[in-house]
């Protein structure tokens, strides 16, 4: 300790480099000298120095602003050495040149002793019976202190305040409160929810939710921020995460959406007891939501599928991995030998791993003899990939997370990240309510209520939309023609079109005021940084591949494009559809994104292979039901989709489904699509297996296993390899470190990643060889050289032209907060408790009209089919516009949506769909499933 | 305080604010309907629970309010007069005892007896005609002495707004570091007690970048003893008026917000007509005088916190969140009202504004005593033979202000409690060695404050008073810091239990207490009633002996 301290001292003269003099700025501490940072508080300036344990703390926290209230970090501060001092609080003083700081004077240890003594005045004193016992910062903080009794006589206290256990998560026990306020400041700082505030004043002042109701009754979003930031267990959850009965913890990544938030999950005898948000994780830094912190009980759910099933007779029943396998080998080699490899296919999973995915392509391409592979990614993401590897030539995020610390300006698209992606949509809150934000979405969503500008445009007008904000910032002289003179080629003619445009026509298709749209384009393209932020409610559209394409070029037209905050960023839907699509889990790029027509990498690959790989682009998922329809497709192996429940049109699926000679899937519980299969597969869930999950700003973490796979259970990549190997193909065993060996050869920006070197918070691919990685693409020139302009005109969805006339109005779908799509896993927790059920999103206009009432089945209508579907009746969309979740199989939402899809990408439409209405007298209700 | 609620509360701004829609929805009933509270948080974007835990916090809106009909005034002043027990028998046989609540000092303290009833402030012999009021023939009489000694500036003649306001058109001809020059040189130091040189803040707030500032006019006088605010704001309200234009043209600010407490009715009324008068003059408003300067005010009503006087308490006040102190960095200057930034000053402070840039800056440091220029007005309570107002020189003998202007005191009195409750507790023999101004205060060990002086009577016990200031920081600490939310409580628990029992106080566990508060307090409140209090013990040693441990 004391050799560190040495090397921390300052030569008092101020050091001198290259000869230049340069002012270093320096306070001392005990009267030794240290250099200060700029903006540094006392507090950091000390901890610094001398690590955290020489001053203590009660209100401050790592992940919020300093507060000032406990005072225990006070310290004396003079002007001279040893002269008068002045008790401060460190956490929130800056620290002043050439000032001298004393930490643990007589006084000081003194006062801080005697706030303790008054804290504990009003606590209970049954440390031992404690949830936090021996990991309470209270305790902590009078043991060091040095507390031996409390003097004061005895006066009012609120030890007799009731515990809250209404909440399926959350607990408190306000008896346990010292009015840190630390759980207000996380609500509102961190999450930015104001369900908690201080109520009262003085000694009586005390933690209220809402208006003095339960968690139950609140608007509590259930993201646990509160809990996690108690010192004591004031709050805290029904898992205990704060006590230390727990034997071991395990850092690894959430399953849930593509935010990638970094989770600490504690197991007792092998059993997960509660998870944690570690608070030096980059992402989440100590932050997550209630799927990650608290939907984790499906893993160890009876209805874990725990034996392999093959039909017989009609009837899925159990066989032995063995058996699974001959079956399927059998019945693949038969396939493939009679009607040849492109009768069988394979669909991969953004819910498994790099090197699931990875080996699951390979198996199809290697072993099988075919680009008949695709994932998940298509129904989601797969026209971002497309329009901005056409734009920009990679279809990732230009850009960061963090870069929201950087920007001026966010514009969000079709994206309701505050349900979808919560803690990216935590953040994009927090901006929105200090900053300028536009939001695109048909929808008064969460961050539409927060927006500087709502754009609420009718859905399916994205291109229109788009066009009007161009036509703007060109006509007001807006464009950044440095910018795009030397990074771009194109511009000529698409400012023409652009400008070509009538306007008024584009105002009446999107329904959105010129003035408002004039009004946001100008915030957006005015702002010194710019960030886009767009999901599926750009994707999932018959034009999504060209809304992402003008995206792109509200980017470049702006200049806002390879620096700190801004560029063009998706918010990948799944934890892992980045790193699906890195893997080459579609059916015209192989891993790494090479063009499989392309003869010179098609000789690539065969040589990476050793095989004469195949040469012609595969099927898409939507090709795959109409091959399969049409008896092209035999064999179909599906690792961990439902896409019975989630893709649309459902009859039309499970057609195609029930044609096929062998339907093989890899799941953990027995879904939709399970229950047509040939054979079933009982996979492990994230935390039963190792590997890595690319975030939607590229990260490439590492997943650790927590415990080990529920018996009878294997991680799908150990599947893959054990059928490859049956199948006469010698894959060494499932292991990440190998198979990123072999990845990183192949995938030229995974060049520099070894399991070893990812650390806790992994890195941004591209990763060079040397292992550095990259926050920001695109920074001198793109990676296709120059940025790429496209115009597109918007056309009205073949759906409305076709059955716009008989089914008025427009259901679009969505996603709630509380479950992950179609809610495999979190119907399985008690999330299920706290969103109970689909409903359908209506405007009081038209509920009126139809004599709705709140609550009432509605019976929804398309060409397709029919549902019914519980009334809510809200501004939140506009007249004409209804909305939707499909968490919930017995609603069936995707029997009503249609098989149109992306024409470029064939993502399919699943925002606008032509349905009609009426009260339900309860006819198509359905039974729970 | 929240950074998010400042910014969704600056949204709607002053138009529809916040606050003030709090104060309205409990006007009804005195506290607000918990629908109507969480209607106002779905339009403000912020959460039912920061509405709730807004309206919880003060002393008109919270639930305990309901039903309130008329308030009795439990000020030092009045206290210490011992009038109030009267003054509640006699509303005893009108109102019913959950119709009669408590303020705060009403600002009557030359003649004490003080309540409030139906929106009025009433003293001295008006609960005589408690059932003339309560049948609305008699209208609430205010009178007290008024006198300058010296150059009195403050208290001149007021002749009429057009001539005054020529200080306006003349000033707008100069450039605002011109004026801001005339303020360095005049040394003018905010006279709500801290004493903080009111250019360096001008300054500070004028070079913070940002296109929309304000100025906030600190009306929340609420040290009860003190009424020399409430004397501006409705005898000479176009001094403070004029000093809140004047300082938005130096700032840069085109917005003034007058802080009035609610406690101040007449304050808020006189203020909103002057107001109005500006408004015809076309004094107030777009482009005044013809020039591109602009500017316009909003009057808030206070709810009764007595924290709101603490600038950064007052900001979150309006911003409708709980006025919680903040902490500094960031100060007022840099990022103040809605995240703005923002100048604060006192009623008095911005008072002196007009005759500084009328006169000069030089003239005005001609007057007073070293570092405190200017004069300071004093408010002397009921006790002395002429309680009133007095502007005097700062520098002046508090001898004089005792003898030759409050001509001495009706009944023996053993001390005074100047500069309000967190003020120091003089002695009668410490009087001589003190005068009006900042450094004599501090240098004997006590406070000058906003000078008001309470009288305590020989007759009154020191314990008792001592437990009064603990209970009223108890009452008023917004229950942010530790040391201040739990040790106020504490002493005065300590205090109460020895002087109602036979318990002893630990003569080390009191001074523990109030060296805990006082240094480690976020705001004078917690951290300036030790000063009283030792002052106590330090003066009153062989009348408080009897209560402390041998």
């Amino acid at each position: 300790m004391k050799s560190t301290l040495v090397d921390n001292k300052i030569n008092m003269n101020g050091s001198s480099l290259n000869g230049q003099k340069t002012e270093v700025k320096i306070a001392y501490i005990d009267n030794v000298a240290y250099e200060i940072k700029d903006g540094e508080t006392i507090l950091s300036f000390v901890k610094r120095n001398f690590g955290k344990d020489l001053v203590p703390t009660l209100c401050d926290a790592p992940n919020l602003d300093p507060f000032g209230s406990c005072r225990v970090c006070s310290v004396d501060v003079a002007l001279q050495e040893n002269g008068p001092a002045k008790a401060q609080a460190s956490c929130h003083t800056p620290v002043m040149a050439g000032s001298y700081i004393y930490p643990s004077s007589d006084r000081i240890q003194k006062l801080r002793k005697n706030i303790v003594e008054l804290v504990l005045t009003d606590h209970p004193l049954d440390c031992l019976t404690c949830e936090v016992n021996n990991n309470c910062e209270l305790q902590e903080v009078a043991a060091k202190v040095g507390i031996r009794d409390v003097r004061y006589p005895e006066g009012k206290n609120h030890l007799d305040r009731k515990k809250d256990l209404s909440h399926p998560y959350m607990t408190s026990d306000m008896s346990k409160c010292i009015n840190c306020f630390r759980c207000v400041r996380a609500c509102d700082e961190v999450q930015g929810q104001f369900v908690l505030s201080m109520a009262g004043r003085g000694f009586d002042s005390h933690i209220v939710k809402g208006s003095e109701v339960s968690f139950k009754e609140s608007d509590c979003v259930s993201c646990g921020a509160c809990a996690q930031a108690c010192p004591t267990s004031a709050i805290s959850d029904v898992f205990e995460s704060k006590s230390i009965a727990k034997a071991e913890t395990t850092r690894t990544i959430c399953t849930y959406c593509g935010v990638g938030c970094n989770l600490e999950v504690a197991t007792v005898n092998g059993k997960v007891k509660s998870i944690q948000a570690p608070i030096d994780a980059e992402v989440n830094k100590g932050h997550t939501c209630l799927k990650g912190r608290f939907a984790f009980s499906f893993y160890n759910h009876p209805e874990r599928l725990k034996t392999p099933l093959i039909r017989k007779n009609g009837e899925l029943v159990p066989a032995s991995w063995d058996e699974a396998y001959e079956y399927i080998a059998k019945e693949l080699t038969r396939i493939k030998t009679d009607f040849g490899p492109d009768y069988i296919a394979g669909i991969s999973s953004a819910r498994c791993t790099n090197e699931e995915n990875y080996l699951m392509q390979k198996f199809i391409r290697v072993v099988i003899g075919t680009n008949n592979i695709d994932s998940c990614a298509r129904v989601c993401h797969s026209p971002t990939a497309l329009g901005m590897q056409r734009a920009f030539g990679t279809g990732a995020a230009t850009n960061s997370i963090i870069d929201l610390k950087y920007t001026d300006c966010i514009m969000v698209i079709g994206a309701n990240p505050t349900d979808g992606h919560p803690v990216t949509g935590a953040k994009l809150k927090q901006f929105a309510m200090k900053g300028t934000s536009i939001v695109i979405d048909p929808r008064r969503t969460e961050m539409a209520k927060y927006a500087t500008y709502h754009l609420q445009l009718k859905p399916g007008t994205n291109v229109a939309m788009m066009n009007m904000l161009l036509y703007y910032i060109i006509s007001e002289g807006l464009a950044d023609k440095g910018f795009i003179e030397e990074r771009t080629e194109g511009y000529e003619d698409f400012k023409n079109q652009i400008l070509a445009n009538d306007i008024d026509e584009l105002s009446r298709i999107t329904g959105v005021d010129k003035e408002l749209a004039r009004k946001a384009a100008m915030a957006y393209a005015s702002a010194k940084n710019a960030m886009s932020f767009h999901g599926l409610g750009v994707t999932e559209h018959s034009q999504g591949t060209y809304t992402v394409m003008l995206i792109a070029d509200l980017a470049m037209i702006t200049g806002n494009i390879g620096r700190r905050g801004v560029g063009v960023n998706p918010l990948r839907g799944q934890n892992n559809v980045q790193g699906a699509a890195d893997m080459g889990c579609q059916p015209h790029q192989g891993a790494g994104y090479y063009d499989l027509t392309n003869p010179d990498y098609q000789k690539m690959y065969d040589d990476f292979y050793q095989t004469d790989m195949p040469k012609h682009i595969g099927y898409k998922i939507p090709q795959m039901y109409d091959a399969s329809l049409n008896n092209k497709l035999k064999a179909l192996w599906l690792m961990g989709e439902d896409n019975v429940q989630t893709d649309p049109n459902t009859n039309h699926v499970k057609a195609a489904l029930g044609n096929l000679d062998l339907l093989v899937v890899q799941e953990i519980f027995m879904t939709e699509t399970a229950k047509m299969a040939h054979v079933v597969l009982p996979a492990a869930s994230f935390l039963e297996k190792s590997g890595t999950f690319t975030n939607g700003e590229r990260r490439i973490q590492r997943v650790n296993k927590v415990v080990e796979p529920i018996e009878g259970t294997k991680p799908d990549g150990q599947i893959v390899v054990e059928i490859m190997n049956k199948m006469g193909y010698p894959q060494a065993p499932y292991a990440p470190d190998t198979m990123l060996e072999e990845i990183s050869k192949i995938v030229p920006f995974f060049a520099g990643v070894k399991w070893d070197e990812l650390g806790e918070n992994g890195k941004q691919w591209p990763v060079l060889p040397d292992g550095s990685d990259t926050e920001i693409l695109h920074i001198d020139s793109f990676k296709r050289g120059k940025g790429k302009f496209h115009n597109a005109d918007w056309k009205e969805s073949q759906e409305l032209v076709t059955n716009g006339k008989e089914f008025p109005y427009i259901i679009t779908t969505n996603r709630e907060l509380e479950h992950y799509n179609c809610g495999t896993m979190t119907r399985r927790t008690k999330n299920a408790e706290i969103l109970t059920e689909d409903v359908l999103l209506i405007n009081p206009i038209d509920a009126a009209k139809h004599l709705i009432n709140e609550g009432d089945m509605v019976c929804v209508e398309s060409a397709r089919g029919k549902i019914d579907v519980k009334a809510r009746i809200t501004d939140e969309v506009l007249p004409g516009i209804l909305s939707s979740t499909f968490h919930f199989p017995e609603i069936r939402m995707n029997d009503i949506t249609s098989s149109v899809t992306d024409s470029d990408a064939l993502c399919p439409e699943y925002k606008v769909v032509a349905v009609n209405i009426r009260k339900s007298k309860g006819k198509y209700k359905l039974e729970k499933v | 305080m929240s950074k998010n609620i400042s910014e969704l509360s600056g949204r709607k701004g002053l138009k529809t604010n916040l606050f003030e829609e709090l104060g309205l929805l409990a006007k009804e009933e005195g506290t607000p309907k918990k629908e109507d509270l969480e209607r106002l948080a779905d339009e403000f974007l912020i959460g039912k629970a920061n509405v709730y835990g807004s309206a919880s916090f003060y002393d008109f809106t919270r639930e305990e309010n309901k039903g309130k009909k008329v308030y009795i005034c439990n000020g030092s002043s009045c206290m210490t007069a011992g009038t109030q027990s009267k003054v509640h028998d006699q509303l005893s046989k009108h109102f019913a005892a959950e119709e009669i609540g408590e303020m705060c000092c009403l600002g009557r303290c030359h003649e004490n007896s003080s309540f409030n009833f139906d929106g009025r402030n009433y003293s001295g012999n008006a609960i005589e005609k408690i059932e003339d009021i309560k049948a609305g023939k008699d209208k609430p009489l205010d009178h007290y002495h008024v006198e300058s000694v010296g150059s009195g500036m403050l208290t001149e003649v007021f002749s009429d707004i057009d001539t005054f306001y020529q200080i306006l058109k003349d000033s707008l001809a100069k450039s605002p570091d011109e004026l801001l020059s005339e303020l360095k040189k005049s040394g003018l130091r905010g006279r709500g007690g801290a004493g903080f040189p009111s250019a360096f803040k001008f300054e500070s707030c004028k070079n913070t970048p940002g296109k929309t500032k304000f100025v906030v006019c600190n009306a929340d006088e609420g040290d009860p003893g003190a009424y020399s605010d409430r004397y501006l704001l409705e005898q000479r309200p176009h001094t403070v008026l004029l000093g809140m234009i004047l300082t938005g043209y130096i700032i840069g600010a085109s917005t003034g917000v007058l802080y009035i407490r609610g406690e101040y009715p007449e304050s808020i009324d006189v203020v909103t007509e002057e107001l109005e008068k500006l408004r015809q003059k076309n004094l107030i408003g777009e482009h005044i005088y013809g020039t591109n300067f602009s500017f316009d005010f909003k009057v808030i009503r206070a709810q009764g916190a007595y924290i709101c006087g603490e600038e950064t308490a007052l900001l979150s006040s309006i911003e409708g969140q709980r006025p919680e102190v903040r902490i500094r960095p960031p100060y007022p200057a840099q990022q103040g009202l809605f995240n703005k930034p923002t100048v604060v000053n006192n009623v008095e402070t911005l008072a002196c504004i007009p005759w500084i840039l009328r006169e000069g800056g030089d003239s005005f440091a001609a007057i007073g005593r070293g570092k405190s220029t200017g004069t300071k007005l004093v408010s002397l309570d009921g006790f002395f033979n002429r309680p009133g107002i007095y502007e005097v020189d700062m520098g002046t003998p508090l001898s004089v202000v005792v003898e030759e202007l409050g001509k001495g005191f009706k009944s023996p009195v053993k001390a005074l409690h100047i500069g309000g409750p967190l003020g120091g507790l003089v002695p009668m023999d410490k009087i001589k060695d003190l005068s009006i101004d900042f450094e004599s205060f501090n240098q004997e060990g006590f406070l000058l404050g906003h000078a008001s002086v309470v009288c305590l009577p020989e007759s009154y016990p020191v314990i008792e008073y001592i437990e009064h200031l603990f209970q009223f920081t108890a009452h008023e600490s917004c229950g942010k810091c530790f040391p201040c939310r739990i040790g106020s409580t504490r002493g005065y628990e300590m205090i109460h239990k020895a002087r109602t029992s036979d318990y002893k106080i630990e003569k080390t566990l009191l001074t523990d207490l109030i060296e805990t508060m006082e240094i480690g307090s976020l705001c004078a409140l917690g951290g300036g009633v030790p000063l009283p209090v030792r002052n106590a013990l330090k003066y009153f040693h062989a009348e408080l002996q009897p209560f402390f441990n041998a």
